[in-house]
């Protein structure tokens, strides 16, 4: 009789095999745990209320961690205790980016609440195959976020520490960021959140810091979130877009440095996990990312579109063999040949009109509606739209140098 | 009007040309059952999406109870260049938490589109598995993937569902739910496969982020090696990932097991998660299950599942029983009735509910 046939003939054997592991794995008893199933030891139960210690206790650990924890959390979203606040409140959804997830006094247009009522218009109802959460547990959820979403004090002693940063550490990003921002695990002194103690600086194009090329970003503002006392953000508006390597420095030592309101320094090394820290007072907290990609900044569409397609042909001194006049070997000739400057084909129209995508010659022989002269690159292969609408994009801001 | 299937011999003599040609958001028991690898019925090598034309010939001629006389077969082959799918689901679902009110749900579930264009048949394959919707799509896999011309080697770059483990259509199921690897978190990267004979392997390297950004240090590795035979099969896998928000390791072993009418199925996972406040946390994952081929079309599905999410924590631990009745009373359709029972901790009322549902299926 060979194996097959015995397992044919006896394989419902199996059955009370099942039935045996269905008895032998029975479920934990809960003694000496909490809701969530930790040990009493380490807070115990905490009744409903509208404080984050609460919905943390009561919603977040015993529904939502089983997913939301770790480096594997959907949509990035942490929200374990360590990092729920600093994920939540003031943080920008991102499965509908014109909604935060925690709105502070707005539950209504708050996308956790909405995730967790089943109204979001975006993806399933949280938790994702489970129980919903009751209503009444909801409503405290409402009512702290109703009350500003405020967070708990922080562990007392302890001096504070980087829990998140975005982009996130090492990442590599196709779009230069609107902001940056970075969450404490408590709050932090408002005033020592600035230019001098939250920096930015680029590489250079050589994705070193150490030789001399660097460069300081000036951003527009650098200051705590008005609504999370535990979220420095950095406003880089106006800042050109370049692809380069960045570096983001928090100082926890030095002349400048970040303190929390009972004037502990920031614990703030980092060797590549989160949280930072070493457990002591003071050191930096130093962190990269990379925007790669055409940005919306003359210095990336040069290196990009103007050096390696362009200046095949428009590239020289002024005379007969440049076309048109028009020089685009560098970032500052080509600055100089575009901007606000009459088209050699169409004199009427400037080739790059500040502001003005949709009357830039520039665009007008990219897309091929110019009435004049051939498409450009000429021969082709023509750039595809969304390359140039990065161009007009570039554009439309400005066209800063 | 509908009629019995054709005889047997016109079918195997059908299917056999469909495997020849080479060229049902399934279950790993059906693969089991019929001692076939996830590829015979699906383009993704370890399973899921869209079926192959072997895999939607065997679905309208093997599984349902009585198989309606349209003519012909869809094969979802509309030239050698171009193949398309789709997976409708929708149904009923209730949920009883002790000492809540009952939740019940009604919904369109999903609208799976699949596209496979083929420039250069069995070497070149690009794929398209998008989640339609009112507002906008959302593509869950979406890649290139390169063969030899024997079909052996591979090699795709894009997003895809990574390979770990059993399969299973349902995301829910602890051992997909607490490893993060399931259909609701497909990683962008690369993968290396290799198909001969009994063997199957994936090696996946991906960025670590469910489909997020890049991230220049720390990647995901995910590998997959199963064996298999007409009768059972045994694999296992091994998941790295590398993030700034602490790392986990997975590795599990799963095996499926063909005893007359009964394919069963089993998983075990362990993962060690260093990303918690506490530290570093070691969590148990395991599945059990019997599908029971009671009568064509007609599959009793018996489930046993078992959760320990922290090891040094005692009492802590957590079971999921489910019992469901797939039937397939035609082609393209596949209704589902079932009762899942989860038992936890006492004080968590959500670990001790139970789940009534019924679902409809429309593959093709």
């Amino acid at each position: 009789m060979d194996f097959s046939r015995i397992l044919r003939r006896r394989g419902l054997l199996l059955l009370p095999l099942m039935c045996c592991a269905i008895a032998g794995c029975t479920a934990g008893s809960g003694e000496g745990l909490d809701i969530s199933g930790r040990p009493l030891s380490e807070g115990g139960d905490v009744p409903l209320a509208p404080t984050l210690a609460s919905i943390q206790a009561n919603v977040f650990n015993p529904s939502c961690i089983v997913c939301h924890a770790g480096g594997n959390a959907p949509q990035g979203l942490r929200l374990d205790a360590a990092n729920s606040f600093t994920n939540l409140v003031g943080v920008t959804s991102r499965e509908e980016s014109f909604l935060l997830r925690v709105s502070p006094g707005i539950p209504d247009q708050s996308y956790l609440i909405q995730k967790l009522e089943g109204s979001a218009s975006t993806g399933e109802r949280m938790p994702l195959g489970g129980a919903p959460i009751p209503q009444s547990s909801i409503d405290y959820v409402r009512q702290w976020i109703s009350d500003g979403a405020l967070p708990d004090s922080g562990p007392p002693g302890m001096p504070p520490v980087v829990v998140s940063l975005s982009p996130d550490p090492d990442s590599i990003i196709g779009n230069f960021p609107a902001d940056i921002t970075a969450g404490f695990d408590q709050d932090i002194d408002a005033s020592t959140i600035n230019a001098m103690t939250f920096t930015l600086m680029r590489s250079g194009g050589d994705g070193g810091f150490t030789d001399g090329n660097e460069t300081e970003i000036t951003a527009a503002s650098v200051a705590l979130s008005g609504v999370n006392p535990r979220l420095a953000i950095m406003d880089l508006s106006g800042v050109a877009a370049v692809e380069d390597v960045y570096r983001v420095t928090l100082h926890g030592s030095g002349a400048g440095l970040i303190l929390a309101p009972d004037g502990t320094a920031l614990d703030g090394e980092f060797g590549g996990t989160l949280p930072s820290g070493d457990g002591i007072e003071g050191g930096d907290f130093i962190a990269g990312f990379e925007v790669r990609g055409l940005q919306p900044s003359l210095a990336s569409i040069q290196n990009d579109i103007f050096a390696p397609i362009c200046s095949g042909c428009h590239a020289g001194p002024p005379g007969p063999n440049l076309p048109s006049g028009m020089d685009l070997s560098s970032a500052d000739a080509s600055f100089s040949s575009l901007i606000n400057i009459a088209s050699f084909e169409v004199p009427i129209i400037r080739r790059v009109a500040v502001g003005d995508a949709d009357n830039s010659y520039l665009i007008h022989k990219l897309e091929g509606t110019s009435a004049v002269g051939t498409r450009m690159p000429q021969g082709g292969p023509f750039l595809d739209q969304a390359t140039i609408d990065v161009v007009r994009s570039w554009i439309d801001g400005g066209a800063p140098r | 009007m509908s009629r019995r299937v054709a005889p047997a011999w016109q079918l195997s003599a059908l299917l056999l040309l469909a495997v020849l040609h080479r060229p049902v958001t399934a279950e790993p028991y059906l693969a089991v059952q019929k001692g076939l690898k996830c590829l015979l019925c699906h383009t993704s090598p370890s399973g899921g999406g869209k079926r192959t034309a072997y895999g939607n010939i065997f679905a309208q001629a093997e599984l349902p109870g009585h198989t309606l006389d349209l003519g012909d077969f869809w094969s979802g082959e509309l030239s050698r260049y171009l193949a398309v799918g789709g997976d409708v689901r929708g149904g009923w679902n209730r949920i009883d938490v002790p000492g809540q009110p009952n939740s019940e749900d009604t919904a369109l579930q999903e609208f799976l589109a699949y596209l496979e264009v083929r420039p250069l048949p069995q070497h070149l394959t690009l794929y398209v598995d998008a989640k339609l919707r009112p507002e906008d799509p959302i593509v869950r896999e979406q890649y290139v993937r390169l063969s030899t011309a024997d079909g052996r080697w591979f090699v795709r770059g894009g997003k895809f569902f990574l390979p770990y483990g059993l399969r299973l259509q349902d995301d829910d199921a602890f051992i997909r739910q607490v490893g993060g690897i399931n259909y609701n978190t497909p990683d962008s990267g690369w993968e290396l496969g290799y198909e001969a004979g009994k063997w199957s392997a994936q090696l996946a390297v991906t960025r670590g982020t469910a489909g997020g950004p890049e991230v220049d240090s720390g990647k995901q590795y995910s590998l997959r090696l199963s064996h298999v035979t007409p009768k059972w099969r045994l694999g296992g896998s091994l998941n790295f990932n590398d993030t700034v928000f602490g790392d986990r390791q997975m590795q599990n072993v799963f095996a499926g097991l063909r005893t007359g009418r009964v394919a069963w199925l089993a998983e075990l996972d362990r993962i060690i998660d260093d990303g918690t406040p506490t530290g570093s946390r070691r969590l148990w994952a395991s599945l059990f299950e019997a599908n029971i081929s009671v009568k064509r079309g007609h599959n009793l599905k018996l489930t046993f599942e078992y959760f320990d999410p922290d090891a040094d924590v005692a009492e802590n631990e957590q079971n999921r029983i489910s019992v469901v009745w797939e039937y397939f009373p035609t082609q393209f359709l596949q209704g589902r009735l079932g009762y899942r029972v989860y038992d936890g901790i006492p004080q968590n009322p959500a670990q001790n509910r139970a789940q009534l549902f019924f679902e409809l299926h429309l593959p093709f």
